[in-house]
């Protein structure tokens, strides 16, 4: 639908909702990169201005929520335009919870820089982090450009975050055997890759929202999952499966 | 418990109750119902929703004949109830009227009493034999109005010193008196307040126990609550017809989504 509403002001209510959208997911996205890069600098002052700067993104998503609920309350949209409000709301709490994901990963980074560095583990959370952002610049753009072969294309790709996350949770554990004072490091560096798997949950749920908006239907076929560490038992023969 | 009668009910409306084919509707040269095709399910709410001259309100008055009433007006395709022709030869109109009673858009009870607005209807098709009879008939249909409580202790004051809202719930009365199968809505609320539109609504879904319901309406967000299936009519052409929950969120054809969505009007 690119006509538009005989009342110009619900034209405006959308749009200014997908707006601030838009706003909020240009700082998480930055959030992202930043607690990355603080991680991987030790960049302490960095890391304490992805924490402050969460408040902002929070804000926003209250700003949308607010706005959404007028648009229900007083345009009744239906529709592509009731998807569209449905989207917005929902994509809101995926970026609002990545961001706080951001600023929980700035928070171990201050507790790590005092700790035990750990071999290997940096390039491979950057790798992971990498991907993330990735994944969340293309779950965006499908949104923008209401794409559906994007959407299903990043909703696909959780799956390799999945498989990072897996290779990255075996060798801590291992690294935590075989080195136990660096325990408190690895347990730390461990969040830190939950925190960016799960940011690659909230991405799919974003790109299953996309689908939803263009298609009128979520997609109900189990997308393929990765993460088996939930059944690993590193004192089994063979580690973790 | 509700929530089971409700799935029920939705299982009721598998049977069809009035079927059209090749619907069409002249106005001296104006053509304005287009071979419209559509099958209204027994025991469930139908909603007709379309801009102002599409069409909804002259295919709903095909549905009893109210057309025949206009002398410029000529109907051509099938229309069966329950399998049988309404425009057959040997139905008489003042009968299926009985039998497919009709509401109006503005509340148009008789200058008479609010007994007599109900039992005129039962009186004129001899349905009551005798007062204990109509009493009972006067009763059952007031309370099927969701209006007994209110007039039970004024049945024999005018109907028109009702308000807006209890007017219309007496003509909905009235036209149930007959124990009509299907009842017809032509805007039934669009002169009323909310409070009074939310009274005809909930009657409305206790309305479709009974009867087969169609109504027309131009607020879009009635018939979605009150139907189960919505029809959009477009410049006399029935262009989607589908279950309400699948048109409100996620319509076909890209005139229904403009319309619904407030593009086109």
């Amino acid at each position: 639908m690119t006509t538009k509403h005989i009342s110009g002001a619900f034209d405006r209510d959308l749009e200014h909702a997908q707006a601030i959208l838009m706003k909020m997911a240009g700082l998480v996205d930055e959030a992202m990169l930043r607690a990355a890069e603080a991680l991987e600098t030790n960049n302490l002052e960095m890391a304490d201005a992805v924490r402050r700067n969460d408040k902002a993104i929070d804000e926003l998503d209250e700003s949308i929520k607010i706005d959404c609920a007028r648009i229900l309350a007083t345009r009744s949209p239906n529709a592509g335009d009731l998807r569209t409000v449905l989207t917005v709301m929902s994509i809101a709490t995926n970026l609002e919870r990545c961001g706080d994901y951001a600023k929980n990963i700035a928070k171990r980074t201050s507790v790590l820089a005092h700790a035990h560095p750990v071999k290997d583990a940096s390039p491979a959370l950057r790798r992971m982090q990498k991907a993330v952002v990735d994944m969340m610049t293309d779950a965006l753009n499908a949104f923008t450009r209401r794409d559906l072969e994007i959407a299903q294309e990043v909703r696909a790709r959780d799956r390799e975050i999945d498989e990072m996350y897996n290779t990255l949770f075996r060798s801590l554990l291992t690294h935590m055997m075989e080195e136990p004072h660096s325990i408190t490091a690895c347990m730390h560096l461990h969040f830190i890759a939950k925190n960016i798997e799960r940011m690659g949950d909230h991405i799919t749920s974003i790109a299953e929202q996309v689908i939803y908006l263009v298609s009128g239907d979520l997609p109900d076929d189990d997308r393929p999952k990765g993460d088996l560490t939930s059944f690993s038992n590193p004192d089994a023969s063979g580690g973790t499966a | 418990m509700d929530d089971l009668e409700a799935i029920n009910r939705d299982v009721d409306t598998n049977a069809s109750k009035i079927s059209a084919r090749h619907v069409q509707v002249h106005y001296g040269d104006t053509h304005a119902i287009k071979d419209v095709d559509v099958d209204i399910m027994e025991r469930s709410v139908t909603a007709f929703i379309g801009p102002s001259g599409c069409g909804k309100s002259t295919f709903l008055r095909c549905i009893n004949r109210m057309n025949d009433t206009i002398d410029i007006c000529r109907v051509e395709g099938d229309i069966c109830i329950d399998g049988e022709d309404i425009y057959d030869r040997n139905i008489d109109p003042v009968q299926l009227r009985a039998r497919v009673g009709m509401v109006f858009q503005k509340p148009n009870p008789f200058p008479k009493s609010i007994y007599d607005n109900v039992a005129y209807g039962p009186k004129i098709h001899g349905l009551a034999r005798s007062r204990a009879d109509m009493d009972e008939i006067v009763e059952r249909s007031l309370r099927r109005g969701a209006i007994w409580d209110e007039v039970k202790d004024r049945l024999h004051e005018p109907g028109t010193g009702l308000s807006g809202g209890q007017q219309q719930r007496l003509c909905i009365a009235r036209a149930v008196a007959t124990d009509p199968e299907v009842l017809l809505m032509d805007e039934p609320c669009s002169a009323l307040d909310p409070i009074a539109t939310a009274q005809i609504e909930e009657l409305i879904d206790t309305l479709r126990e009974k009867y087969t319901v169609v109504i027309v309406t131009h607020s879009m967000q009635q018939a979605a609550r009150v139907s189960q299936k919505t029809a959009f009519f477009h410049l006399g052409s029935l262009v989607e017809y589908g279950d309400t929950d699948e048109i409100f969120t996620n319509p076909k054809d890209s005139r229904t989504e403009s319309y619904i969505s407030g593009r086109i009007g």
